[in-house]
Order: C-alpha cells, then sequence, then structure tokens
C-alpha cells in the first residue's frame, strides 16, 4: 500500500504572533485594556472594532432573596435611556449596523458593542448611555420580569439544564454561587425597580470597571476614545465596597435525585466544587476537563462507544473567581441512570489511580490549544478572552503564556488535579423518572418530587 | 454627554475593506485552486466546494444531493466511517458541510499543522469514497429524519418547499433542496456510484485554503494528492432549463395542522445572482426588511401589530431567484388586513424613491454584515466559494462592496418596479387547519 493510502502525519505546531494589549487606568479609575488586530501583506485586517465593559460584580453579588436581580438588570439596560426609548435605541443600533449586548454572569455583567471603523464612535457612545444613563422604567421592568419568570418554565422541563440548577445548590449551599442565575418565580416576583437601580448605582462606577476596547484602531486612539467617552463617569462619594471571593462548602459526596416522570430521559451529573481561574492548577484542570470531554474523550469512549448508555457524556469545568464547579455529565434512559452513575465515577477514579499516556493526551491538549486559537480569530473574541483575563485579576501577558502552559501540563499534574478536584467527594445529581431507577441507589440517597422541588431553600 | 469628533466626522465616509488577495490556479484536471495566506493565528479553514445541489438531483430523486452529502462521511477505500470528524475534532479543529440548491461544500477548521493532513483526507473522499449497503441505508433514514425533523415538525418548515414549487413552473429549483421521504427512499446504492462518478470530479469542484499556510508547501500537498485525481472523459452535465417568464399572479391556499398563525407568503422572480440589478434587490431586501427599522417591521408589527414578524428575502442563486415577502399574522388579524398591508408597502417601493437617510442605513448594514463575515478564515473561504460557484468568478469577493457604494435611490425604484409587479407573483397562503 502506498503512502498516499494513510493519512499524512502532521508536521509540528506553528507559533503564534498574538496581539500586543496595552493598559492604562483613566483619572475616574476606570481600567482601559486596547489592544489593535495584526495587519499587513499577510494578516488581513477588517474595519471593525468591538469594546466589552466588564463590571465587576454579578450573580454572585444579589443573594439568594434577589436570585435574578443581576440579569434583569443587565437585560434592561438596553430596554430604555434617560433620553431614548428602548425601539429608538435598538433603531439607532441597526442604523449604524452595529451590535449592542448586554449579560449577567455569576462574578460580572458585561456589556459589549461593536461596529465597523467609520461608525464605532457613535456606537460607543450608544452603549456608554446605556450603561450610565438606563431608564429602567417601570413598563419595561415588569416585561422582563414577567419574560424572565415566564422563561423558567422552559429551562426547568429539560432535565439537563433542571439538574444544573439543582448542582449549583447542592454544591454551594448558600454561599453566592448556590441560586440560580435566572432566579425563581418566587425571587423574581419580589424585584421591583428599586431594586434594579439600587444594584446599577453599586456596581456600574469606573472605578470597579474593566473597559476592554480594540480592533481596528491604535491604542492611543483607543484610549483617547475611551476618556472622551468615559472620562466624565465618575464615581460615587461612598467608597466602593467590591465584591468579594468566598470559600465554597467542603465537598460532601452524596446523592440527589429529582423525580420527574414527565422527563424523556434522565440527566446524570457527578461533580463538585473545583478551583478558581487564577488557581495554579487552572491548566492541568482543564486539560484533565479535555481528556474526559468530546467523542473521543474517555466520558464518551466509556458511556457511548463502548457500553451505548447515551448518545454522549463529557465534562466541564467553570473557573470563576471563586471556585467553580467541575461537573461530568450524561443523559440516558430512566433504567440505565444508576449504570450511568457507576461508569462516570469508575472513569474519574481511573484517571485518578494511572497516568494518561502521551499519545492520548496530545490530542485533547490540541481540543483546547486549537479552541483557544479559534476563540481569538475574531476581534470579539480576543476582546472577550482579554477581559476574563482581566476580571480575574490575571497579567494580560496571559494571552501568549496560555497555549505553552496548556501544553506543558504534566501526566502527574493531571492525576493530582483530578484526584483532589474532580474525583473526590462527588455529588451525584439525577433529573428523571426516578420510580425507574430509585431501587439502584445508595439507601442515603435523598429524593425529591419535582414539584416540591424549591430551588429558593438548601438541598 | 461628550460628543464624538474624529470618527464621527468619518462616518459619512464609506467603509474600506483592503481587497483580499487570493492566488487562483487551475490543475491540469481541472480542480480549481485558491489560496489565501493570513498569520492572524495558527489555524487553517480548507473548502471543497462542488458545483452540485439540489438542482442537480436526477429524476425521481429528489434530496439526493444533500442525501449524498452525508454519505461523503461514511468512509473510503482507505479509512472508516467518521474518519473526518476525528481528523478534526481530536486534533482542535471542527468540520461541517451544506447543501443548497447549487452547490455541495465541505470544510474544515483545523490548526495549520494539519493542513496536509486534511488535504490528504479530502482528496481520499474525492477519489475513493466507498459506501457499503448497510451505511447507505443507515444514513438514508438519518435523512429522513431531517425531513420530518425540520420540514413536518416545524411550525413553517413546509412553508419554503411549497413557495418554490409553485414559483417555479419548470426549473428544478422547484423541487428544493430536501427532496421528499418516497423519492429518498426510491433510491439506491448505485443512484450514490453514479452520482458520485458524474458531479464529483476534480473538474467540478473549487478548493479553498484560507490561513496560516505557507503556499509552497500547500501548492506541493495539492498537487500529489489532488492533481494525482484522473478527471473522467465527457463534460459534466448543467441544468440549462430556462424558467418561463410569469404572465399573470398565482394564488395558492394550504392547511396544516401545525400552523400556529397563518403566514402569507408573496415570492417574485428576479435574476441570477451575478446579474446588476442584484446589489439594488439586496438594499431593497434590507429596507424593506432587516431589524426593526425596517418598513415591514414598522407598518406591520411595531404600531399596527398585524402580524407577529414580517420580513423581506432576496433569496439568490447560480440560477433566476426569488424576492420573498413573509408575514405571520397575528392572532386577532386577517389575512386580508395584513395582505393590504404588505401590497401597500410594495406598492409604495414602486411608487417612490426611498429615502436618503433608508439607503444609507441599508447600506451600512450590508457593508456590516458583510465586513463581520470577513473576520474569520472560514467565512472567507466560503465567501471565495460562493463566488466562484453561484458567481462565477472569485474576484466577485473584492467587488462585494464597491457594488453596494453605487446603488442610488433611482435604483432601487427600478428594479422595484422591474420586479414587484402582480403578474410576476406567487402567493402562498399557509392557514392552520
Amino acid at each position: 500500500m502506498s503512502s498516499l493510502h494513510l493519512p499524512p502525519a502532521p508536521s509540528a505546531p506553528h507559533a503564534a504572533i498574538l496581539p500586543i494589549p496595552f493598559e492604562r487606568v483613566l483619572p475616574n479609575g476606570l481600567h482601559v485594556i486596547a489592544f489593535q488586530q495584526r495587519t499587513g501583506p499577510k494578516a488581513l485586517g477588517v474595519p471593525l472594532i468591538a469594546a466589552q465593559l466588564i463590571v465587576r460584580g454579578g450573580g454572585s453579588s444579589e443573594g439568594d432573596a434577589a436570585a435574578g436581580l443581576s440579569q434583569l438588570t443587565a437585560t434592561l439596560l438596553t430596554q430604555g435611556t434617560t433620553t431614548r426609548t428602548a425601539f429608538e435605541i435598538a433603531q439607532a443600533i441597526d442604523a449604524l449596523g452595529a451590535r449592542l449586548d448586554a449579560h449577567s454572569g455569576y462574578d460580572a455583567q458585561v456589556v459589549s458593542v461593536s461596529a465597523t471603523t467609520p461608525v464605532f464612535e457613535r456606537a460607543f457612545a450608544l452603549m456608554a448611555e446605556v450603561l450610565r444613563f438606563p431608564a429602567f422604567a417601570q413598563a419595561e421592568v415588569e416585561r422582563v420580569r414577567t419574560k424572565a419568570s415566564g422563561d423558567l418554565g422552559l429551562i426547568y422541563s429539560n432535565p439537563s439544564s433542571l439538574a444544573r440548577l439543582v448542582a449549583n445548590r447542592v454544591a454551594y449551599a448558600d454561599t453566592p454561587y448556590g441560586h440560580p442565575l435566572s432566579g425563581t418565580v418566587q425571587s423574581l416576583a419580589t424585584l421591583t425597580r428599586e431594586h434594579v437601580t439600587h444594584f446599577h448605582s453599586r456596581w456600574f462606577r469606573p472605578d470597579n470597571a474593566v473597559l476592554v476596547i480594540g480592533g481596528d484602531l491604535a491604542p492611543d486612539a483607543a484610549f483617547a476614545l475611551a476618556e472622551r467617552t468615559l472620562g466624565d463617569w465618575y464615581a460615587p462619594a461612598q467608597a466602593l465596597v467590591p465584591a468579594a471571593a468566598f470559600e465554597p462548602p467542603t465537598a460532601r459526596a452524596r446523592i440527589v435525585a429529582i423525580d420527574k416522570p414527565d422527563a424523556g430521559r434522565t440527566a446524570v451529573l457527578v461533580g463538585r466544587t473545583a478551583i478558581a481561574r487564577h488557581a495554579p492548577e487552572y491548566a492541568a484542570a482543564i486539560v484533565a476537563a479535555a481528556l474526559l470531554s468530546g467523542y473521543s474523550g474517555r466520558l464518551n469512549q466509556e458511556i457511548r462507544v463502548k457500553r451505548g448508555l447515551s448518545y454522549g457524556a463529557g465534562a466541564s469545568l467553570a473557573a470563576r473567581r471563586s471556585p467553580g464547579l467541575f461537573i461530568a455529565s450524561t443523559l440516558v434512559d430512566h433504567t440505565k441512570a444508576a449504570e450511568a452513575t457507576a461508569v462516570i465515577l469508575a472513569t474519574l477514579a481511573d484517571v485518578a489511580q494511572a497516568h494518561v499516556s502521551a499519545a492520548e493526551r496530545a490530542p485533547r491538549v490540541a481540543t483546547i490549544t486549537g479552541g483557544f486559537y479559534r476563540g481569538i480569530e475574531t476581534i470579539d473574541g480576543i476582546a472577550s478572552t482579554l477581559g476574563e483575563l482581566a476580571l480575574y485579576g490575571l497579567p494580560l501577558a496571559d494571552l501568549g503564556a496560555y497555549v505553552p502552559r496548556i501544553e506543558a501540563v504534566t501526566p502527574a499534574q493531571i492525576q493530582h488535579v483530578v484526584r483532589s478536584k474532580m474525583a473526590a467527594d462527588d455529588f451525584v445529581v439525577l433529573v428523571g423518572d426516578a420510580k425507574k431507577f430509585s431501587d439502584a441507589l445508595d439507601s442515603h440517597a435523598c429524593i425529591i418530587g419535582a414539584s416540591d422541588l424549591d430551588l429558593n431553600a438548601l438541598i | 454627554m461628550p460628543h464624538s469628533r474624529s470618527l464621527a466626522e468619518a462616518a459619512s465616509t464609506a467603509i474600506v475593506l483592503a481587497p483580499l488577495a487570493y492566488t487562483d490556479r487551475t490543475l491540469p484536471n481541472g480542480l480549481r485552486v485558491l489560496l489565501v495566506e493570513d498569520h492572524r493565528t495558527p489555524t487553517v479553514a480548507i473548502n471543497v466546494g462542488y458545483r452540485v445541489g439540489g438542482k442537480d438531483d436526477p429524476p425521481g430523486r429528489s434530496g439526493f444531493a444533500h442525501l449524498f452529502e452525508h454519505l461523503m462521511f461514511k468512509g473510503t477505500a482507505n479509512t472508516a466511517p467518521e474518519t473526518m470528524d476525528r481528523l478534526t475534532e481530536d486534533v482542535g479543529g471542527y468540520n461541517n458541510a451544506f447543501t443548497s440548491e447549487d452547490l455541495t461544500n465541505y470544510y474544515e477548521v483545523v490548526p495549520s499543522n494539519y493542513l496536509e493532513t486534511l488535504l490528504w483526507a479530502e482528496a481520499d473522499r474525492l477519489a475513493a469514497l466507498n459506501i457499503t449497503d448497510a451505511h447507505f441505508i443507515t444514513e438514508r433514514e438519518v435523512v429522513i429524519g431531517e425531513y420530518d425533523q425540520r420540514i413536518l415538525a416545524e411550525p413553517y418548515g413546509m412553508l419554503d418547499e411549497l413557495v418554490n414549487r409553485e414559483a417555479y413552473t419548470t426549473h428544478p429549483y422547484g423541487r428544493g433542496v430536501i427532496g421528499n421521504p418516497e423519492h429518498l427512499h426510491a433510491a439506491t446504492l448505485a443512484d450514490v456510484v453514479q452520482f458520485h462518478a458524474t458531479y464529483y470530479r476534480p473538474d467540478n469542484a473549487v478548493l479553498v485554503v484560507v490561513g496560516d499556510l505557507d503556499p509552497v508547501a500547500t501548492n506541493a500537498w495539492i498537487d500529489t494528492y489532488f492533481g494525482a485525481i484522473v478527471t473522467p472523459p465527457g463534460s459534466v452535465p448543467r441544468i440549462r432549463v430556462v424558467e418561463p417568464e410569469q404572465r399573470a399572479e398565482h394564488t395558492y391556499t394550504y392547511t396544516a395542522a401545525n400552523v400556529p398563525l397563518a403566514a402569507v407568503d408573496y415570492a417574485y422572480h428576479i435574476p441570477a445572482a451575478n446579474h446588476p440589478d442584484v446589489p439594488a434587490l439586496d438594499v431593497a431586501e434590507t429596507i424593506l426588511g432587516a431589524g426593526k427599522s425596517s418598513r415591514l417591521y414598522q407598518a406591520l408589527v411595531y404600531g399596527t401589530q398585524l402580524a407577529t414578524t414580517a420580513y423581506a428575502s432576496a433569496d439568490l442563486r447560480e440560477g433566476p431567484g426569488l424576492f420573498g415577502f413573509r408575514a405571520i399574522v397575528s392572532k386577532e388579524k386577517t389575512v386580508a388586513e395584513v395582505r393590504a398591508a404588505l401590497d401597500a408597502e410594495i406598492e409604495r417601493m414602486t411608487r417612490e424613491p426611498v429615502l436618503e437617510s433608508e439607503l444609507e442605513r441599508a447600506k451600512t448594514q450590508i457593508a456590516s454584515s458583510y465586513v463581520r463575515s470577513r473576520q474569520t478564515y472560514n467565512g472567507i473561504a466560503l465567501q471565495l466559494v460562493r463566488a466562484t460557484v453561484e458567481r462565477g468568478d472569485p474576484s466577485a469577493v473584492n467587488d462585494d462592496l464597491p457594488r453596494y457604494r453605487s446603488v442610488t435611490a433611482e435604483d432601487v425604484l427600478r428594479v422595484a418596479r422591474t420586479y414587484f409587479t402582480a403578474a410576476n407573483r406567487t402567493v402562498v397562503e399557509y392557514l392552520p387547519q
């Protein structure tokens, strides 16, 4: 057989030349990060500029009773300012061919805008307007709150998304990541315009924000634009009480099953609180999660390829300001829930016990580095990546250090992080038709009817 | 609030997009090869576009080109099924494919050190596709499942099929791309072999590679892996059918059980994608139907709430296309009210020039979305494939912005008067049962 009949092997990975970020703090305390896309005969630039304003203190700062407040606030930003209605904002953005979005996570609220170079300054001015002068009109608050409450039905009807909400409560109890970001019917019902305006004025201040701006403009022009547009945004007199990191409760092995007879299949989640984004084991943990994920990852091989228990299985790691969740998950026939749980636990234990070979590690590392480079193909992607570094207090040079750091992770480091942060004292959350799997569960398992489930309370 | 200065003054000036520099050569076996070198990230996008699509489905085999696209993932003489997934997902990339009326496009995005591997794999499935009966039958069911899901289960999934079927009296565009289960069930493995031999040949394909590549090495690999593929004798069959000019308006009414609210669709015949009237038609599409500032949103959705959605779409193809208007009728309103409002907006387009502000906004929106699609290597590769297949020339990518810049309000008025005539219109009313 000639060599044409086998795929040729890859060459050595090519080095990347990444954009260089610059940073400056404006007199009002706003931390500004600027970058310029690479241009030249062999680097195609596009006449596009993007900006992101990251405001520290997202859902983790709202508290259990006000669950959903940060998302409600973020959504309302673009729904009217003191001088424009929601419709007028949409029209203005349309006319510029721009995009303007706002959303909230546990650690921050993010407002982002992008537009072509000639109109960017106008789009950026609109962004500044929505973040500084939102109207939070009573009618819009009601409309957005009602819609958020209505959307919960869809989240709860899906066993996988409901399982994630339950997992948060099980892992974090009443600590800041324990409640659902989307709120609950009860918490949303208590939220008022006053909650929103107070939350906004508490966190939206220049000394609590990072602005990332870049693409088709020089860093100096970016700093000048930030100063022109946001230089007169002053922090209130009262001192900022910054969002604080916290220690989640100690991980504890337990089984929580939500009996949802109308679910098509059972969602199986195994996990625990793992590490914070700034933790030294971050790179090893990311590689470990990749080792477990994807079609060729360990979980899918064990669950789907070897046993046909499910269409797929994988793992995820949310690395946040405080330790985020590691989760291994799948979706199976109700009668297979206990078996799938056992397979996931055994798969994690396997990785914890033996070194992974270089042959297994290399492709999983490639999925991370390849994904990273594709992520920074776009200007929005570069802005998001830099924004995340700034939010978590990491040096911007980590943009270039990320791939080498991932590639340098050793088998011993993977084994260590799995053993200490992923495969020890894991909780199990099952959401499905419990009568079809409860007999196979440990007698200490906690089984809750879906209609009795209260995400406002501890589980 | 502080006001913008330097950049704002520049707002009246057009968006400047550097011309896309690419190399263009044709191998002795007829394969067209386009390369774009760019080193922003160590990634490459590979696209192989074949000039075959739904319109080329064999008689009695509607949906076959799309079924065939699925089979291209089911193994070759040298590889097992799903090898393309392993060669991309397992090295940090992804792959996929799509079939349109005129084009079947396969693509991979991978770390650039895997370029040679993927060039080999694309050449391999062009040269040595090997489908077993078992794989064929399984995949045929997958495609029929896709039909059930996309066309039958989706509330308005059937509407596009109905509009195409009624608007084209002669041209195979009337059959759509997804086909129908009866024809798919009739397909055989012999059809697969025949289709591959007929359309999957080097002189019917364009290979585009964009990104972190060395042109010398890349061309050498292409010569090795693709250059060795022999082009069969004879030429690729082409659709020569001419859709006759429509001379009177036709109206069709359909009902279906899963239609929650009535829908109205107007389809006007328009020329092919490379026709000089297309930029003005695209501007008309944007003014009428893009976003909350558009005329249709304002007239039908926002104030009057006659419709829950209303939009326009210039559906451009290698052959004659359709300019569509579609509205979903609000619960309390009637089809007649919505049609009257649509008719009024269309009449306005043919009566008076669009406003300068609308024209500017439309050009900005078109240019912005075009610029965004230039951000990724795969976006650039797809633009080159489409320009080559649908407009007959890759250099059309560098005309994409300039040709919109020169559109005037008079141009938009002229194309509206030319194409938005009652005699050129097919109406489909799609009603709840």
